[in-house]
């Protein structure tokens, strides 16, 4: 669990950082969202000290970061940066066994966990464990990063603009990826990013920032449906809110059961997220939708005038609250 | 070779153009062995020699045959592909390897065996065409894209022909007199450059370190440093060695342990300060520069991976830094090896004696044998280091 309370930070007389207070409960999956300049890197790097905060309390499982060796703290944490950071003149499988190697395990363990990790992140050993890090693309390359950082097992996993250096469809996969493994091992992980999408995909916590101080956070869901102000509201992407919000929502989620009407034609995986279904429904000019689960076999029915409804009854309960 | 190197690799064309700079080339060897002096004949050391043209030199069939050669090469260059690129690097290696042979018949042309003082000369058009062939011998190598080592086990092979040849046959060349008369000395000689190089180097190698880390730790140091270090530089070599003369034979009049240990107005003592005072700028400039420019984004990685300090130095930057801080030291060794011919002058010994030995007896060849292994003694550093820096660059790593 980390816990940041009144952190600032004042570089010569700017402050980049602002009073601002944070709590990520263990095994959650924070995202620290906002323009360029808004302190959000500054705040990840006071975690592992990186850079001294000014002034506040920063706690990492109710101790104070004082109490910590900043060299032996950051054994502990993992790090991933958007220029991946590689060491250039190490092979992938040296650069992956750094932690490990510099926490003295044997060579039997390091090896061992190295092909582990390649594998978790689907870098076949063989071909990649004595390649250097200019002979990968951008996307192996930071997997290696990822691997890197996951090396000695770290409770925490720090994330600076990881995927904010790769082309649209690597950075798409890599985020599924992440979010794949995020399932399985459960990281208290902080990610800075100013893509929005990617926020709202991986979060479980958003935490929007400008000017160093924290203008909002909350569930991704509870942002979206109540932006405190146009700022947040815009960084959320104005109009298209409400499909953002989709896309949070699973089809299966806002199924009904088959009814006596003719089942549609158009059929979506209830696996798919909303926004896709709604997607789907404008490119097939369909308001009715069949969903099937993975082989194919129809189990619900999903129906635009039903989400809209559900949505009115939402809203009525929301202003009620 | 280094500044060759540093050019683009040109890609290789299929394209019909003629290559320019071979063309080029050949015509200029046509033109050297056509109308400069192949060779000269003196008939002692002392009396300037005689300049022979080619036809004298070599009769009409060697004319012919160099001048076929040089026809074929420049041919070879009018229709650029691999098999013609590999078949002009055939010819150029031939050329080469004939040169020797050709002086042979000049020898047995021109010397009068009656005359036991008679020596032949290497002329003009001689080390024209030596000159132009290396410059084809690199060319090649860029448009074959062959590595490094090529050229380097190419002239190996030659330079060890040539040594037979000069040792078995070509007793009448001036330059194997003048060795023959002094070969112990010579000997002697490139032991002592070898060594006051050697001995400047490791000690510039290691001041400079410190100095380049001591600049890192003290940024004001920087500035004074490098202004120091730049004035030294601009000092004429022949001019250090005078400044440094009074005071050091001052010291060991004065200080006796100084003088026991051997330091003294001339000699080796003068000699060393000198090329360690030279070496130290191009070694901490290329060493700061080296430590300065390994990435940020790298040694921030190390630190938040939990490097120690000295573990981020050690393993990160020290190892990054190691392909331009060996730049330096090639650079500066390269430098050292040419200073100390100068030194000779102020009695430290080396190859710059003959040099100045030579031309205070106005022999040339005796010139030409202090010369000679000093040139083959820089290209030797230069290629052994250059060698080095490549190993050292992961994977090509830049």
């Amino acid at each position: 669990m980390i816990e940041l309370s009144q952190v600032s930070k004042q570089f010569g007389d700017e402050t980049a950082v602002d009073a601002i207070n944070l709590k990520v409960a263990k095994g959650k999956f924070c995202a620290l969202v906002g323009t360029s300049g808004c302190g959000k890197s500054t705040t990840l790097r006071m975690i592992n000290r990186l850079i001294e905060r000014s002034s506040g309390d920063i706690l990492l499982d109710g101790q104070p970061i004082e109490a910590y060796d900043p060299v032996k703290l950051r054994r502990r944490i993992g790090y991933v940066i958007q220029s991946t950071g590689l060491f250039p003149h190490w092979t992938v499988a040296r650069n992956i066994g750094l932690v490990p190697r510099l926490l003295k395990w044997s060579a039997d363990d390091i090896q061992a966990r190295v092909g582990e990790l390649m594998s978790l992140l689907g870098l076949p050993l063989e071909e990649f464990a004595h390649k250097y890090p200019h002979q990968l693309s951008g996307g192996q390359a930071q997997r290696v990063g990822v691997a890197r950082a996951l090396a000695a097992d770290p409770d925490i996993l720090l994330m600076d603009e990881p995927f904010g250096a790769l082309d649209p469809i690597t950075r798409i996969k890599l985020q599924d990826e992440l979010a794949a493994l995020q399932a399985r091992l459960h990281k208290t992980v902080v990610f800075v990013t100013h893509d929005m999408d990617e926020a709202l995909k991986l979060a479980d916590h958003l935490v929007v920032m400008r000017e160093g101080q924290i203008v909002q956070q909350g569930t991704p869901l509870s942002l979206l449906q109540r932006p405190v102000d146009a700022f947040v509201e815009s960084l959320l992407g104005g109009l298209e809110r409400g499909l953002k919000q989709a896309a949070l929502s699973r089809v299966k989620d806002h199924m009904s059961s088959l009814g006596p009407t003719l089942p549609s034609q158009y059929r979506i995986a209830a696996d798919c997220s909303l926004r896709q279904a709604l997607s789907v429904m404008l490119r097939d000019h369909a308001d009715r939708l069949t969903v099937v689960d993975q082989h194919d076999v129809p189990i619900g029915e999903l129906s635009l005038r039903r989400i809209v409804k559900e949505a009115q009854l939402e809203k009525g309960t929301s202003r009620d609250a | 070779m280094s500044l060759l190197d540093a050019l683009p690799t040109p890609r290789l064309e299929r394209g019909s153009y003629p290559n320019v700079v071979l063309v080029s080339l050949s015509a200029v060897m046509l033109a050297a062995i056509w109308g400069l002096d192949a060779v000269s004949m003196a008939p002692n050391r002392i009396v300037q020699g005689a300049g022979a043209g080619v036809m004298e030199a070599l009769g009409w069939p060697g004319a012919l045959l160099a001048s076929l050669l040089v026809l074929a090469l420049g041919t070879l260059a009018f229709r650029p592909n691999p098999t013609n690129y590999s078949a002009a690097l055939g010819v150029v290696v031939l050329i080469l390897a004939l040169m020797p042979f050709g002086l042979m018949v000049a020898g047995h042309f021109l010397i009068d065996p009656a005359l036991p003082q008679a020596r032949l000369g290497i002329g003009a058009g001689y080390w024209v065409v030596l000159f132009v062939l290396l410059l084809c011998l690199i060319e090649l190598r860029l448009r074959l894209a062959l590595t490094r080592l090529w050229p380097m086990l190419i002239l190996a092979g030659v330079g060890l022909l040539w040594w037979l040849c000069a040792w078995l046959w070509l007793g009448d060349l001036a330059l194997v007199q003048e060795y023959r008369a002094r070969d112990q000395q010579l000997i002697r000689a490139v032991g002592q450059h070898v060594v006051l190089v050697g001995v400047a180097v490791s000690i510039s190698v290691v001041l400079g370190t410190l100095l380049a880390l001591l600049m890192r730790r003290y940024a004001r140091l920087q500035k004074g440093a490098f202004a120091v270090l730049n004035f030294l530089q601009t000092i004429p070599s022949l001019a250090l060695f005078g400044l440094l003369l009074a005071p050091l034979a001052w010291l060991s009049a004065n200080v006796p342990v100084l003088a026991e240990l051997g330091v003294s107005g001339i000699g080796n003592t003068p000699a060393l300060i000198a090329l360690v005072a030279y070496s130290l700028l191009p070694m901490v400039r290329n060493t700061y520069i080296a430590l300065e420019e390994v990435s940020a984004d790298t040694l921030e990685a190390a630190s938040a991976m939990g490097m120690r300090a000295s573990q981020r130095f050690w393993q990160v930057r020290l190892p990054l830094a190691l392909p331009v801080l060996l730049e330096g030291v090639r650079i500066t060794t390269v430098q050292a090896i040419g200073l100390t011919a100068v030194a000779a002058l102020i009695g430290a010994g080396g190859l710059g004696t003959f040099i100045f030995q030579g031309l205070g007896q106005a022999a040339m060849d005796m010139v030409l044998l202090g010369a000679l292994p000093i040139l083959i003694l820089a290209l030797m550093v230069d290629a052994a280091l250059s060698a080095l820096t490549e190993v050292l660059r992961p994977g090509g790593v830049q």
